[in-house]
């Protein structure tokens, strides 16, 4: 499993500085009291993310990855944040006590199966990588499966972006205003 | 001939059906002259059969007509057949002839009613009921018309009904006469059992004793119930609240004696079953001591001559228990003619005083109503058997076969009847003085009015004269030491098994005779002549006039605990159980409805632990599988 | 052709696992609505980095087409999301999720 070698070492460096980061900001979105903070936090893990996708030989969607989700979604996100102001802050947490047990045991009993299931089902397969070439996850490629494999997935997707485009203008707009004023006589 | 039968019973039901379609199409004349006119046509097919047979050889008088098979199961099979041989053209002529002229009766009683259509066809439904209760050719047709004529005496007793004691005296009826339907029934079951068969052959098959004994029994207890004999007999006196008419039909001339006919049509079971012949024998002296006793304190004029009749079946009775089924048909052809007089001259009567049948209400009405007079005088004479009435004819033949059947059960049948014959003298008479005799009454005086000429008095007045003329001269048919023809002809199908000897029967009528004019002297001394005081005899009078405590005892035996079992069922079944558990479910459903609505929270936080739970389950659920 | 360098790609799908988990507990256990949005994201891109890492693994681009069809969906959603907490501030409701049960059976 350790090829040691010099491309290696730093590939597995980078991995796990990286991956830590990913980890951490990701606890520190949950964790943080204020939603600010979060919103920070979270954009740390979408640049973590990112760093692993291009460990993973998928430039296009690293870059996808910054520019639309933590440059577009993110800032859409501390604009709401901001609007909001001090109105967002709420207690951590309450509600009946079984539910945060419940809550731990289910989210713990998620990773367990993941892990185990993974483990199960596709070691094999996981044991060897393909070796791809150099024009996966370029943007050429990406390209390419849109336009010809996944052209529907793209028109639907398009579509998708139209109609929350639509409801997000329907749910901001403002209400209309009831005469406040009667004609006085 | 076949077709004159198939006339005779099917005539009436056609003006049945055409009254109750016809509605209010039809006028109410118009219904009651259909009616009339129905059973005209059915007296026209019966004396038709009649005489289809006459001209037949004596063996050969039985057809059996047969429409279609009625019924199968099985090996069982039942066809609705018409039997036409001398007993059933006996009574088809008695039923229809007797049963036209109270129909035309009733146009002229029944005039003014607003439901007039509705009586017609009841009566209408009745004739055919016991038409075909007498010409049936099997017992399960001969059961459906007893059935009907329960049904229809159910539904004329109960004519006015708003009245709630007509309902509830039809009612009455109705229950005891399903508790004979009932014996009946078991009877039938019997023999279906064992016999495989309900031709009336197969009464003369061999059984063992204990079948044959309760199928008599069964036939017996049927037969006791329409016949008001006792035990079963509490409801005839309140049958009264029917219109007359419908007393004279249904509960003197016709339905009442289809008991007589039953045990005639079926004698060779009872036959065979002797101790049961005597019972029904027994029961029938029984109910004629007891009703004629019950009669001489009663003062609604149509309960006297309903006592009377119970107690002239009771005769019928011993007739037919000792084997003389001849004259039991016999005194049931007179009975029906001098009956139905005395009840539709006292219509008459109970018409003229504004519906009023108290008798204490009523004197000297000879004057008034001369011709009513005569007629009920004729009616009383012939009830009593005096010379040459038609009574005389029939009554003592019957007491001369009891003497015939011999040892000392028949000679106590004999004496019963005997005294029974003084009883009928006294109460009939009795009657008649105190209705007819002496001075007019305040009451009558200020209620009176006569008849007028009208299609009324014409239909009232006929059918009375034509009775009266038959019951002068009906008897002289048979008199039974010097010519019997009604025994010749109903010989082949009901052979007696006594025959009296010529004493007996000299013997019996001499006696019959002294006893009933005997009676009637008893009567004017005490209310014609008024020269002796009504006799007072306090624990009698109380009896008798408490109908030997019968009513009570049924009502303590029966009704009573009958209420109480179903008021505890309903108390503890049918309320919890049955009625709240409709509205028990509703409610349940609705709990368990609040109890899944508690689900929903409305808590984001717990939808989503729910998702991620049933994510984690399910998980695992599909590796196992896989 | 390149070889994987690096670790397995286990080890990614293992960090996947972690972050969804977590994700999914915040989703759970907060009751600010923009928290719990902001924990969605947080599973949307474990979700996405198990998709890249097999697409890497079997050599397939469409893992990578389904991560960004993922990605504008997230965003989307993220719209409409983002639109009811503001309209609810509108409102002066209180943003607990706790409070918000109206729904309630």
């Amino acid at each position: 499993m350790l090829v040691a070698s010099a491309g290696n070492v730093v590939v597995w460096m980078v991995w796990i500085v990286a991956a830590f980061a990913c980890l951490g900001s990701g606890v520190a979105v949950v964790s943080f009291s204020s939603p600010f903070y979060s919103a920070l936090a979270l954009i740390g893990n979408l640049g973590s993310l990112a760093v692993l996708y291009l460990l993973l030989n998928a430039e296009f969607v690293a870059a996808a990855q910054v520019l639309v989700y933590a440059g577009a979604v993110m800032v859409m996100f501390l604009f709401v944040i901001a609007y909001i102001g001090p109105r967002s802050e709420s207690p951590w947490m309450g509600g009946p006590g079984w539910q945060a047990v419940g809550a731990v045991l289910a989210a713990g009993a998620l990773l367990v199966e993941i892990v185990v299931v993974i483990s199960l089902k596709a070691s094999g397969q996981l044991a060897h990588s393909e070796h791809v070439d150099a024009t996966f996850g370029t943007p050429a490629y990406i390209g390419r499966l849109f336009l010809t494999d996944h052209l529907l997935a793209f028109e639907i997707t398009s579509i998708v972006l139209l109609v929350a485009a639509v409801g997000g203008v329907i749910l901001g707009a403002h209400s209309r205003r009831s005469p406040e004023e009667v004609p006085s006589l | 001939m076949v077709y004159g039968a198939w006339i005779c019973l099917l005539s009436p039901l056609v003006a049945a059906c055409l009254i109750t379609l016809g509605g209010v199409r039809v006028s109410r004349r118009t219904a009651g002259f259909l009616a009339t006119a129905s059973c005209f046509v059915a007296f026209g097919g019966a004396v038709a059969s009649f005489i289809g047979l006459l001209g037949r050889d004596s063996s050969q008088r039985e057809i059996l007509s047969t429409a279609w098979t009625w019924v199968t199961g099985g090996s069982y099979q039942s066809g609705l057949q018409v039997l036409i041989d001398p007993l059933s053209v006996f009574m088809m002529l008695v039923v229809s002839g007797v049963g036209a002229l109270i129909v035309w009766y009733s146009i002229g009683y029944m005039d003014g009613d607003d439901e007039e259509r509705r009586y017609f066809a009841y009566m209408a439904l009745f004739v055919f009921s016991m038409l075909l209760l007498v010409q049936g050719g099997n017992l399960l047709l001969l059961l459906a018309g007893w059935g009907m004529v329960g049904l229809s005496s159910y539904l004329l007793i109960g004519y006015w009904h708003e009245r709630p004691s007509a309902v509830a005296a039809a009612k009455k009826a109705f229950v005891m006469n399903a508790i004979g339907d009932a014996t009946m029934a078991l009877a039938f079951f019997l023999l279906i059992k064992e016999g495989n068969s309900l031709e009336f052959g197969i009464l003369g098959g061999e059984f063992s004793s204990t079948v044959t004994n309760l199928v008599a029994l069964g036939l017996l207890g049927g037969a006791v119930a329409k016949s008001a004999q006792i035990p079963l007999h509490t409801w005839l006196p309140d049958a009264m609240e029917g219109p007359t008419p419908v007393s004279a039909l249904i509960h003197a001339a016709t339905m009442v004696t289809a008991g007589v006919y039953l045990i005639a049509r079926t004698h060779a079971i009872f036959e065979a079953a002797p101790k049961i012949a005597d019972l029904a024998a027994g029961l029938g002296a029984l109910t004629l001591l007891v009703a004629g006793l019950i009669a001489l304190v009663q003062v609604d004029i149509k309960r006297v001559i309903a006592y009377s009749t119970m107690s002239q079946i009771g005769y019928m009775f011993v007739g037919a228990g000792v084997g003389s089924y001849p004259n039991a048909m016999f005194h049931l052809m007179t009975h029906a003619f001098f009956k139905a007089l005395l009840f539709m001259a006292a219509g008459i009567v109970i018409h003229a005083l504004v519906n009023e049948q108290d008798i204490r209400k009523m004197g000297g009405l000879r004057q008034l109503a001369p011709k009513t007079y005569w007629a009920f005088l004729i009616g009383s004479l012939a009830l009593v058997g005096i010379f040459p009435f038609a009574g005389f004819f029939s009554k003592d033949s019957i007491l001369a076969a009891a003497l015939a059947h011999g040892g000392w059960y028949g000679y106590l049948l004999w004496a019963a009847g005997l005294i029974g014959t003084l009883l009928t003298g006294l109460y009939t008479f009795r009657l008649l003085f105190i209705v007819f005799w002496g001075e007019p009454s305040a009451f009558v005086r200020e209620h009176f009015h006569p008849l007028g000429r009208d299609v009324v008095a014409v239909s009232l007045a006929i059918p009375v004269g034509v009775l009266s003329v038959l019951s002068i001269v009906g008897g002289w048919i048979q008199f039974s030491p010097w010519w019997h023809p009604v025994e010749t002809w109903l010989q082949t199908v009901a052979e007696p098994t006594v025959s009296p000897a010529s004493w007996q029967e000299w013997l019996s009528i001499a006696l019959s005779l002294l006893l009933g004019l005997s009676g009637i002297a008893v009567a004017w001394a005490i209310y014609g002549a008024k020269r002796v005081a009504v006799p007072r005899i306090a624990w009698a009078q109380r009896t008798f006039e408490h109908k030997f405590w019968f009513d009570e005892a049924y009502d303590a035996l029966f009704y009573a605990p009958s209420v109480f079992l179903a008021n505890l069922l309903r108390r503890g079944i049918e309320q919890p159980v049955i009625a709240d558990s409709g509205r028990d479910l509703g409610d349940d459903t609705r709990d368990l409805g609040g109890l899944v609505a508690r689900v929903q929270t409305g808590l984001l936080r717990t939808y989503a632990l729910a998702i991620a739970s049933s994510v984690a389950v399910l998980a695992v659920v599909f590796v196992i599988v896989k | 052709m390149i070889a994987l360098l690096g670790p397995e790609i286990s080890w990614y799908l293992a960090v996947a696992g972690f972050l969804f988990a977590t994700g999914s507990l915040g989703v759970l256990l907060r009751r600010n609505p923009l928290i719990v949005l902001l924990s969605l994201e947080i599973m949307l891109n474990g979700a996405n980095l198990a998709l890249i890492g097999f697409s890497r693994n079997l050599g397939d681009g469409g893992g990578q087409i389904f991560a960004l069809a993922v990605m504008a969906v997230a965003a989307s959603e993220v719209v409409v999301g983002l639109g009811l907490v503001v309209a609810l501030n509108r409102k002066r409701v209180t943003l607990d999720v706790d409070r918000l049960n109206t729904l309630r059976g």
